[in-house]
C-alpha cells in the first residue's frame, strides 16, 4: 500500500477538518468524493505533506512523513496539484515545469526530457514558450498537472484537477489518469462524480471529516438501489444515497 | 492531453540547452530569468547617473574623490531600493500562492531561498559593478593619476549583497505586499540613523557603510600614502556578518529543512552576528590619523609608507611643485598663488620653492568636523609646504573653486607665515584656533593686511576675528598703516620688505615705521 492512514485527524483551531480517517490505497486511481467542506482538501494536504496531522498515523510510500529524511524521500516521489494553483506569471510553461523538476531534485541530466514529456502528456507541447500569464484557466490547470507529473511520481495527489478543463480536455485527462494509475497511486479529490466513474478503480466518499463510503464506483452506484436518491446519473444517485444515509444516521441535515 | 506512455516528441524541447548545467546552476538560471531586478534596471541606471555619475564628474578626476562618491552616493540611493526589491522577491511565494506547491518539494527550502536571493543579488551586483566600471573607466580616460581604489567599490559590493539579504529575509519571514515598501523605508531610516550617529561623533558609528575614511575630505587620502584599508576591512566584516546572519535566519524555521540543516543555519547566523559585532567593536577603536582612519587591530604598518611619485612643477617666481595627481590643477594653483609668490619672492626667509605635501596634522572636532594642517615654511633653504587636500572637495571642488580657495585662504596664510605671525592667523575659516596676538604684532598684522588689500585678497575669517577682538589692525592707526602700505607701489613694498622683514618678523617694527 502506498498510502496507509490510521485514525488520522486534523484540527484548525476549533474546527475538526478531518475526524479520524482510516484508509489504505494501493496502485491505481483512487477517487475522493464529497461535498464542499467535507475535509477532502485537508486530507489531501496531509497526504502531500503540506500540513502535519493533528493525530493518527500516516505512512506514504512505506515511509513516515513525520521524519524529515523520510519526508524528503517521499517528496522526491510525490506529485501534487493543489486546488488553487499559484504560479509565477513571468515563467514560460517549460520554465515552470523545469523549476519544479529541479525543486523535486530530479537528476539534472533527466530534466529536459522529463519536462518535454510532461508537457506533451498534458497537451502543452506547443505552448512550451508561452508565458503563464497568457494562458487560459484550463491551460494553467494543465501546466499545474504537468509540474505534478514531471518527476513521474509514485504517489500523485490531484485536488480538483479537472476544474476549468473543457469536455474534450477532461476526456483526455481521464485517459491520462488511467495511464498514470497503471504504475502509481493516484488520489483524485473531486466533487465531479463523472470523473470518478470514468477514471477511478476505487472511490471514497467523505462527509464532515469522515469517510462514509469506500469501495468501487460500481459499489457506490449500487448504494442507490431501493432508494429515491436524486441524481442524473447512477453514480450520482449512489453518491446522494450514501450521503443521505450518513447524515440520517448522525441525525444531521 | 494524451495518455501516451512513451516519451513524447520533443516539441517542448524546441530550444534545448547546449550546456548541461548542474542542478543548482539551472535553478539559478531560472531564478535570474524571473527576477524582478531586470525591470528595475532603468531606474537604477537613472539613479546612478543622477546621484553618482553627475556629481562625480563635477569633481576633478581624483580616484579618491570618485571612489568615495561611489561608496557613499550610490549606496545611499541603491540600498533602500535593493532591500525593497529583495523583499518583494522574498515574499513572492506568499503573494503568488505557491507556498504549498514549493513547500512540499524535496529540495530544502533554505537552498531554494538562497538560489532566489543569489539571483536577485547577481542582478544588483551587476548593475552596481557596471556603474562602477563606467565611472572608473571615465576617470581613467580623464587621466587620473594612480589606479582605481578598489576598497570603496568592495564595500559597496558587500553592501549591495547585505541589502539584498536583509530585504529578502524580511520578505520570506514576514511575507505580505507591504513588506517591500516597509523594508525599503527601514533601510533608508537605518542609513539616516547611521549618518546622525556619525555626526554625533559616536565612535562605533564609523562602521556605517557609507562612511569613507571618516570625516576626511575625499581628496585627503590615498594620494601620498596608500589608501588605508582598516575601516573598509571592518565594514566588509560588518556587512558580510549581516548578510550571513540574515541568510542563516532563512534556514531557522522548521519548514526550511532537516535538523542538521537548521543547526547549520543557526551556526551561520551566530557566526554572522559575531562577525558584525566584532566589526562594530573594532570600529569603536578607530582613530583619526593624517592618512585616514586607523584601526589598531587591523592596521598594517606597510600602509604607512609613502607612495613614490615624481613631482610636476610650474614656472613662477617661486616654483610650484605638485603631486602628479594634481597635475591638472597646476595652472590654476600657479595662477592663484602667483601674485602672492611674486610679492614675496627673493625676500629674506621667503621660500625658494612651493612643494605640495600630504596633510600632516589632523584633529577631530566637535560635530564630526575635522581640522587639517595648513601651509608651513621650513627647512634650509626655506620651502613652503602646501597641502592642497580638503580644498572644498567634494561637491564644489572644481579646479576654479580650488584656485579661488587657495588665493583667498592660503594667500593670507602664507603672508602671515612670512612676517612671523603664528601660522594660525590668516588660516581658512573655522580651521584653526585664533591665538592671542600681542601688541608688538600690530605692525605684522598691519603689513599682512596691507598686502592682502594690495593683492585684492579677501580678509580671511581669522584676520577679521582678530580685528573684532580689538587687536591690530583694528585701531584707526593700524588700519591707516595697513592702507598706507597697501597704497605703495609693488616695487616699493617689496623694497621695504627686503630691508625690514627681519626686524618686522622679530617684532621690532612699530606702526609708525610702516611707510
Amino acid at each position: 500500500m502506498n498510502v496507509e492512514i490510521t485514525d488520522l485527524t486534523r484540527r484548525f483551531g476549533r474546527t475538526q477538518a478531518v475526524a479520524g480517517v482510516d484508509l489504505a490505497v494501493g496502485a491505481g486511481v483512487f477517487g475522493l468524493l464529497g461535498p464542499n467542506g467535507a475535509g477532502k482538501t485537508s486530507l489531501l494536504r496531509m497526504l502531500a505533506t503540506v500540513i502535519p496531522p493533528s493525530s493518527g498515523t500516516l505512512k506514504l510510500l512505506g515511509r513516515d512523513p513525520g521524519s524529515y529524511p523520510q519526508r524528503r524521500q517521499i517528496r522526491r516521489r510525490l506529485g501534487y496539484l493543489p486546488q488553487n494553483l499559484g504560479y509565477y506569471a513571468g515563467f514560460t510553461v517549460a520554465e515552470f515545469v523545469e523549476y519544479f523538476a529541479l525543486l523535486k531534485e530530479m537528476p539534472p541530466e533527466r530534466v529536459p526530457t522529463a519536462v518535454a514529456t510532461a508537457m506533451e502528456r498534458t497537451g502543452l507541447g506547443d505552448k512550451a514558450r508561452a508565458k503563464l500569464r497568457t494562458l487560459s484557466g484550463g491551460m494553467l490547470r494543465r501546466a499545474g498537472i504537468a509540474q505534478a507529473i514531471v518527476n513521474e511520481p509514485e504517489l500523485l495527489l490531484l485536488d480538483e484537477p479537472t476544474a476549468g478543463l473543457d469536455p474534450q480536455q477532461r476526456v483526455a485527462f481521464r485517459a491520462l489518469l488511467r495511464d498514470l494509475g497503471q504504475r502509481a497511486t493516484v488520489v483524485v479529490s473531486t466533487h465531479l462524480v463523472e470523473d470518478v466513474g470514468a477514471a477511478c478503480s476505487q472511490v471514497a466518499l467523505m462527509d464532515r471529516g469522515k469517510i462514509v463510503f469506500c469501495g468501487t464506483p460500481a459499489e457506490l452506484t449500487a448504494q442507490a438501489e431501493g432508494t429515491d436518491a436524486e441524481g442524473d446519473a447512477p453514480l450520482e444517485r449512489g453518491y446522494s444515497a450514501v450521503l443521505a444515509a450518513a447524515r440520517t444516521s448522525t441525525g444531521a441535515w | 492531453m494524451t495518455a501516451a506512455t512513451a516519451p513524447a516528441a520533443p516539441a517542448a524541447q524546441a530550444r534545448p540547452s547546449r550546456l548541461r548545467l548542474p542542478g543548482p546552476a539551472r535553478l539559478l538560471r531560472l531564478e535570474l530569468r524571473r527576477s524582478i531586478m531586470p525591470w528595475l534596471l532603468p531606474l537604477f541606471a537613472v539613479l546612478f547617473w543622477l546621484v553618482t555619475f553627475h556629481p562625480a564628474m563635477a569633481n576633478p578626476p581624483f580616484w579618491n574623490v570618485r571612489s568615495g562618491i561611489v561608496q557613499s552616493h550610490t549606496l545611499l540611493a541603491f540600498a533602500p531600493l535593493l532591500a525593497g526589491a529583495a523583499a518583494w522577491a522574498g515574499s513572492r511565494e506568499h503573494r503568488r500562492g505557491v507556498a504549498d506547491l514549493v513547500g512540499i518539494t524535496a529540495l530544502p527550502r533554505w537552498a531554494a531561498h538562497l538560489a532566489a536571493w543569489a539571483a536577485t543579488t547577481c542582478w544588483a551586483e551587476a548593475v552596481y559593478l557596471a556603474g562602477v566600471a563606467v565611472l572608473y573607466g571615465v576617470t581613467a580616460h580623464q587621466g587620473a593619476w594612480g589606479g582605481p581604489l578598489l576598497w570603496p567599490a568592495a564595500v559597496g559590493a558587500a553592501f549591495v549583497a547585505a541589502s539584498c539579504a536583509l530585504g529578502f529575509t524580511a520578505g520570506v519571514l514576514l511575507p505580505s505586499r507591504f513588506t517591500a515598501p516597509v523594508a525599503a523605508f527601514v533601510m533608508f531610516l537605518a542609513l539616516a540613523g547611521g549618518a546622525f550617529a556619525l555626526q554625533a561623533n559616536i565612535a562605533y558609528a564609523q562602521i556605517w557603510p557609507l562612511n569613507v575614511q571618516g570625516a576626511f575630505p575625499a581628496d585627503s587620502y590615498g594620494v601620498f600614502y596608500p589608501y588605508l584599508p582598516d575601516l573598509p576591512i571592518a565594514q566588509l566584516m560588518f556587512l558580510g556578518g549581516l548578510a550571513a546572519a540574515a541568510l542563516g535566519g532563512l534556514g531557522l524555521p522548521a519548514p526550511a529543512g532537516g535538523r542538521w540543516l537548521r543547526i547549520t543555519a543557526a551556526a551561520v547566523t551566530a557566526a554572522g552576528l559575531a562577525a558584525a559585532s566584532t566589526a562594530v567593536a573594532l570600529a569603536g577603536t578607530a582613530r583619526l590619523e593624517p592618512h585616514g582612519i586607523v584601526i589598531p587591530a587591523l592596521h598594517d604598518a606597510a600602509s604607512d609608507r609613502p607612495t613614490p611619485y615624481t613631482q610636476v612643477c610650474g614656472h613662477t617666481a617661486i616654483p610650484i611643485c605638485l603631486h602628479p595627481a594634481y597635475r591638472a590643477l597646476l595652472p590654476d594653483v600657479t595662477a592663484a598663488l602667483g601674485a602672492v609668490l611674486s610679492q614675496i619672492a627673493g625676500l629674506p626667509g621667503a621660500p625658494v620653492r612651493v612643494t605640495e605635501v600630504a596633510v600632516t596634522t589632523v584633529k577631530a572636532e566637535p560635530g564630526n568636523g575635522i581640522a587639517l594642517g595648513g601651509p608651513v615654511i621650513g627647512g634650509h633653504p626655506p620651502v613652503l609646504y602646501l597641502p592642497l587636500a580638503g580644498m572644498a572637495l567634494p561637491g564644489q571642488g572644481t579646479a576654479s573653486s580650488i584656485a579661488a580657495n587657495l588665493r583667498q585662504q592660503d594667500g593670507p596664510w602664507i603672508l602671515s607665515l612670512l612676517v612671523g605671525l603664528p601660522g594660525q592667523l590668516g588660516a581658512p575659516t573655522g580651521v584653526n584656533v585664533i591665538p592671542d596676538v600681542g601688541p608688538n604684532q600690530s605692525a605684522q598684522l598691519a603689513v599682512v593686511d596691507g598686502l592682502v588689500r594690495a593683492l585684492g585678497l579677501a580678509r580671511s575669517g581669522a584676520l577679521s576675528a582678530g580685528i573684532q577682538r580689538g587687536m591690530a589692525p583694528g585701531s584707526p592707526q593700524e588700519l591707516a598703516a595697513a592702507q598706507r602700505f597697501a597704497a605703495l607701489p609693488a616695487a616699493a613694498r617689496h623694497a621695504w620688505l627686503m630691508t625690514h622683514l627681519a626686524a618686522l618678523r622679530a617684532g621690532r617694527i612699530s606702526l609708525s615705521e610702516i611707510p
